[in-house]
């Protein structure tokens, strides 16, 4: 099947008029993303995740490199008849209605707006702004704003829809409510490009990850490739003689705990580990593999030397 | 239909832009201070009142009319540029264009909503001097299609320059620029007798700049007999011509540079 997004050895170099001062957003950025995913794009303020998806929108010019929307170039007026958008902070005709706004979307993606009140009225009921109706979008909440923002980007039913930061101004409760309606769009098979740095949600619902850092692609692939790629297996046992801590567990992290003796060792040695407790007339109470989360894995990347400044 | 969503929601956005609305209140308060002593006038009584009456109100309207005028002009290249630049000011151009339409298709819509507004411009003003005439007990008799259409081409000009010039700068220098453009062009006009300038830059500069002259509705209205100079209309069709050529070299050229600028919030 092929790829929804493309982006190959895409490099971004900003440069003032009249100035020899080059700044460079995105260094040689590639990746694939399939149909019916939902990709996690992350990365610290200035890392170049809101240029990137400029770019994949059609706003920006990549200066190197080639990028692909459901096959065309970015800004392809058949591609964007696929994509729903949520620019970050969206921003809107603040003496519309949210039903005006509704209908003017509509309009410009070539729809006639004339039969469209039960799509409208069910779109505001599933962004919770029904009884708003007669509101202007200039006295919304940030909140409601950025609820009318994600109701605009699934107004025609797109097979993928771009969010850059959309539970941005949330509340807790409109936080889970977006996630609940991601987790819906994503049961849908639709594909969803989601720039965020609320992780733990984030979590919740990715299949893929990229992350970025100072315009470079410093990790890509699947959520639970990455979580647990690194991640270890902890035995408790009620004790560890030394002789073990010399030998088989002397690559091992031993602590004591409150309910034993932690022991964290390589998934590949856990076996080994656990024969060697066994046999010393050790009880091994617990083994429970070690999954770094999210937000560990984020910040281990953007830390790491040569990371965020 | 999509150029057409765009026209009427940046109608719809002109109508309350405050600084549209603070320009017409200021033009509205201009134009009634200069009625006021034509008023004065009408309700005196007596043969000498009724002769003062007959040589004030033609050429005050006719210094009405190059007033609205010239203001138009200013609206029109004020609106044209602040639509562009507000949509990116406010980050709405994101929205807009992420659905399928083409960065000129933008431009046209706003384009023609701008028109649309000095079109109902057009027809206030119009039926300002024709109020004016009858408080001064004249007539005006033209064909009134002189009056809406020339305004408008001009119109047209000067909103097509202030789109081209927002594509690449501020609004407010875009704004200032099209200013000196409008003294500029007045200032090489063929009928003007200054003489500071030599004649080699005179002549460049009135090929290059529009000719508000040219696309004037006063060179075909005797104001102070408030008649309609005859005109043959190949002249009409050359004027006119001439004026929407202009537009549409601007707007073209704002296409091509807006086609290929990089879009962010400003």
């Amino acid at each position: 099947m092929s790829a929804v997004i493309e982006f190959q050895h895409v490099t971004k170099v900003y440069q003032r008029l009249f100035s020899e001062e080059k700044l460079a957003a995105l260094s040689d950025v590639s990746f694939e993303m399939a149909p019916g995913q939902v990709c996690a794009f992350l990365g610290p303020n200035g890392a170049g995740k809101t240029t990137s998806i400029s770019m994949l929108m059609g706003f920006f010019f990549p200066t190197s490199g080639q990028i692909r929307v459901f096959g065309r170039p970015p800004g392809d007026l058949a591609s964007k008849q696929q994509i729903g958008f949520l620019p970050e902070n969206f921003a809107f005709h603040k003496f519309l209605t949210a039903p005006k706004l509704l209908r003017f979307h509509l309009q410009l993606a070539g729809r006639n707006p004339n039969n469209a009140g039960s799509l409208i009225a069910d779109l505001l009921n599933k962004v919770k702004l029904n009884g708003f109706e007669k509101l202007k979008i200039g006295k919304y909440s940030r909140g409601m704003v950025q609820r009318i923002g994600i109701a605009q980007a699934l107004l025609c039913d797109p097979k993928l829809i771009v969010l850059d930061e959309p539970t941005s101004g949330l509340d807790p409760a409109g936080r889970r409510e977006v996630l609940q309606l991601l987790t819906q769009l994503k049961a849908e098979g639709k594909t969803i490009f989601l720039s965020s740095h609320i992780l733990p949600e984030v979590e919740q619902i990715a299949d893929h990850v990229i992350i970025i850092n100072r315009g470079r692609m410093v990790r890509s692939g699947s959520l639970r490739e990455l979580l647990t790629s690194d991640g270890r297996v902890e035995i408790l046992a009620d004790r560890v003689p030394d002789d073990l801590r010399q030998s088989v567990l002397r690559d091992a992290v031993v602590e004591p705990g409150p309910n034993g003796v932690r022991v964290l060792v390589d998934p590949a040695r856990k076996r080994q580990a656990v024969e060697a407790l066994w046999a010393a007339g050790c009880d091994v109470i617990a083994m429970t593999p070690q999954r770094n989360t999210l937000e560990e894995l984020f910040l281990k990347e953007v830390d790491a030397p040569g990371g965020a400044q | 239909m999509r150029i057409r969503a765009i026209a009427l929601n940046t109608f719809s956005g002109l109508l309350r832009n405050k600084i549209i609305i603070l320009f017409c209140a200021g033009i509205v308060c201009i134009l009634l201070l200069m009625l006021t002593p034509l008023l004065v006038i009408r309700n005196g009584r007596g043969a000498q009142n009724a002769e003062m009456m007959q040589m004030a109100v033609l050429p005050l309207i006719a210094s009405m009319m190059q007033l609205v005028s010239g203001f138009g002009s200013l609206l029109a290249a004020w609106a044209a540029a602040d639509v562009i630049s507000s949509e990116m000011r406010s980050g709405t151009v994101l929205a807009v264009l992420a659905r399928p339409v083409r960065r000129w298709e933008f431009l046209l819509g706003k384009f023609l909503g701008v028109q649309l507004m000095m079109l109902i411009f057009v027809v206030l003003m119009l039926g300002l001097n024709y109020l004016l005439a009858w408080i001064g007990g004249a007539t005006i008799q033209t064909t009134p299609w002189v009056l809406i259409v020339y305004p408008l081409v001009r119109y047209m000009v000067y909103s097509a320059l202030g789109i081209l010039l927002v594509t690449m700068m501020h609004p407010i220098l875009a704004f200032c620029i099209v200013l000196v453009v409008m003294i500029a062009s007045s200032l090489v006009a063929p009928g003007n007798p200054q003489s500071f300038m030599p004649d080699w830059l005179r002549t460049g500069i009135f090929y290059v700049l529009p000719s508000s002259n040219l696309l004037s509705e006063t060179r075909f209205l005797t104001i102070t007999r408030a008649t309609l100079r005859a005109a043959v209309w190949t002249d009409h069709v050359t004027a006119l011509t001439y004026g929407l050529d202009y537009a549409l070299v601007c707007f073209l050229l704002a296409a091509w540079i807006f086609h290929s600028r990089s879009l962010s919030r400003d």
